[in-house]
């Protein structure tokens, strides 16, 4: 084998080698991800693979935005709840938390939900809290747990399981069912998260965009989680997944959108929903503050897509504190 | 005076079928690389590659390319296909239908008829090795040369085309299906080809009707005359190692006469032993008449 040969056959190798391994550690890490929500990207890699629901929320910029601003105006909230949660676990909502990824997992007998949060908390005072309440203390593949009563969750009786609080890295912790907490962290070890679910990412990817709010499901796996009784399933529209997206800001802007089992339920729903608009519409004639907003909604999609894209105006908004102000 | 006995020379052992392959194999990896065909396998397998770097070139200058939009009864549509569904696409319509037959058919009916033609096969035959090695050896250098010039195309263009609307981390299985697929579709072609070259006259030609006329034909045609191509049972990897994507469904809606994930296997696996030693065969009990 002649030199050049040699050197012709390590740069292929090379570059077999070059994208192997960046493959192999973005299968690992889930990393790599194009989803505009990119900051999520690493709290994704906690939600397992079979989740059923991943929702996403950016809990400063919506606290933060005109229109909480004004709805808070309108309409005082309880803050003397909200101090007594800052006293009890150092979390300010206002400001401590960043944003949060929420999922729904199928579990052995019923849903497992999980809360991941990102923000700045004070894990001992946390820790604290819990154990105040009866919280016990326990270890999990490396992750710090703390476990509230299995029968007792603060005065509120738990039927089954209990629910668990892990600090899972500096900043970020999860709060949910204990199994549901303990699938998240071996997810996360064993590279099986919802990021190497192509289905689900990528409309993530796509309803992601320009969001600050978004959650994506399986329509058809909750509703057989929902074990509702033949007559009402029957009659439930054939659609496979759902994705829903909302900006907030001065405004609220956000989308709709329902990928149907086959293009013929798609028609249906798109029928229903043509319907619904029409009605609205009508409705709409007698109202002129509504009126704007009817008319921002806009049916889109082609074969198994159904989509509802709508706007709410700072205009319309603005209307709030004064409607709010007349029935007082 | 009596003479002295001289001292017996023992003559080595000639090396076994494996180890005379691999030394036909180092003498012929270089020579077969740097042939004129490399250009042309570098030209079919760097198409792909620019292709991938032009869309992603025109994706990033923000052309919408992979999304379209269009309105129908008052309802507007839009067409979106991700980087992974390209990629799969590219790896079917480029490699698996065009590349991959097209080098074995280059390659592997010349494993022999290189050495005819340059009057250098009297050199290998009157080695102390069975000339069945040879073909062997050959073999294993084809696929060297093309595994090691094909695969990183795949890869380059993994690396462009998938990040488009796509995650690597998700692909990466698919990636690795797609990888072992092509590996295994050098192979078998290789060897059949290997076969071709060994048995027939004129190689390429017989070759070039099998990949563009036979194989196309059968296909086509319901029955079972697809089953005497390598083309059904390849292609009936190809579900296995497609991304999941709505967009494919049509295509893998192509292959619903497919034969089974194991059976698909156990038939290039068959094809592939049977066709090596049939060539080593007949390379075997062939006489080889130089034109002078």
């Amino acid at each position: 084998m002649t030199k050049k040969t040699r050197y012709f056959l390590a740069g292929s190798a090379a570059v077999l080698a070059a994208g192997l391994g960046t493959g192999l550690v973005a299968y690992y890490t889930g990393g790599f991800q194009p989803v505009s929500a990119s900051a999520v990207a690493n709290e994704l890699r906690y939600v397992p693979a079979n989740a059923s629901v991943v929702a996403y929320a950016d809990v400063r910029a919506i606290m933060d935005s005109d229109l909480r601003a004004r709805l808070k105006q309108a309409m005082p909230m309880h803050e003397k709840g909200q101090q007594e949660f800052q006293a009890q676990t150092g979390i300010d909502i206002e400001r401590d938390i960043d944003y949060i990824v929420a999922s729904l997992s199928s579990g052995l007998d019923k849903p497992a939900p999980l809360v991941v949060a990102r923000g700045r908390f004070n894990d001992t005072q946390l820790e604290g809290f819990v154990r105040e309440h009866g919280g016990t203390v326990e270890d999990y593949k490396g992750k710090r747990l703390i476990v509230s009563p299995t029968n007792m969750h603060g005065d509120v009786p738990v039927a089954t399981g209990s629910v668990t609080l892990a600090f899972l890295e500096p900043g970020l912790i999860a709060i949910g069912d204990t199994a549901a907490v303990k699938t998240s962290i071996d997810a996360q070890l064993a590279a099986h998260s919802i990021t190497s679910n192509n289905e689900m990412m990528e409309l993530v990817t796509d309803i992601g965009q320009n969001s600050n709010a978004w959650a994506v499901g399986r329509f058809d796996v909750l509703a057989a989680q929902a074990r509702l009784p033949e007559q009402v399933s029957s009659r439930l529209p054939q659609i496979k997944w759902f994705a829903a997206a909302g900006h907030v800001n001065g405004g609220l802007s956000g989308s709709l959108r329902a990928e149907a089992r086959d293009d013929q339920s798609a028609e249906n729903l798109r029928d229903v929903v043509r319907g619904l608009l029409g009605l609205a519409r009508l409705q709409a004639q007698a109202d002129p503050r509504t009126a704007g907003l009817i008319e921002s909604l806009q049916l889109t999609g082609t074969g198994k897509t159904v989509a509802l894209a709508f706007t709410v105006p700072a205009e319309v908004l603005q209307l709030i504190p004064k409607a709010a102000e007349a029935e007082k | 005076m009596t003479d002295s006995p001289s001292p017996t020379k023992t003559i080595p052992a000639a090396p076994g079928f494996f180890s005379s392959g691999l030394r036909i194999f180092d003498l012929s990896l270089s020579e077969m690389l740097w042939s004129r065909r490399t250009i042309f396998m570098m030209l079919v397998v760097g198409a792909p590659v620019l292709i991938a770097l032009i869309l992603r070139i025109l994706v990033a200058l923000g052309a919408p390319i992979f999304e379209s939009q269009r309105t129908q009864n008052g309802v507007s549509q839009t067409i979106r296909m991700t980087g992974p569904a390209i990629f799969g696409l590219m790896i079917w319509v480029f490699y698996l239908r065009f590349t991959v037959p097209v080098l074995g058919v280059f390659y592997g009916t010349s494993l022999m008829a290189d050495e005819v033609e340059d009057k250098t096969i009297t050199y290998l035959f009157t080695r102390p090795i069975s000339r069945g090695a040879v073909l062997f050896g050959k073999y294993l250098a084809y696929l060297a040369c093309t595994i090691f010039v094909v695969l990183p195309s795949v890869m380059i263009v993994y690396l462009l085309v998938v990040p488009m609307q796509g995650s690597l981390g998700g692909s990466f299985i698919d990636l690795l299906k797609d990888l072992s697929l092509l590996a295994l579709g050098l192979a078998v072609y290789g060897a059949v080809f290997a076969f071709v070259g060994a048995k027939f006259k004129r190689p390429l030609l017989v070759g070039l009707i099998f990949i563009f006329g036979w194989e196309q034909a059968a296909l086509a045609f319901p029955g079972y005359l697809k089953k005497f191509t390598v083309a059904y049972y390849l292609q009936g990897l190809v579900p296995h190692a497609m991304p999941n994507d709505s967009t494919l469904s049509l295509i893998q809606g192509i292959f619903r006469e497919s034969p089974s994930l194991g059976s698909a296997l156990v038939s290039l696996a068959a094809i592939l032993v049977v066709f090596v030693a049939l060539a080593a065969w007949i390379v075997e009990r062939r006489e080889y008449v130089l034109e002078q």
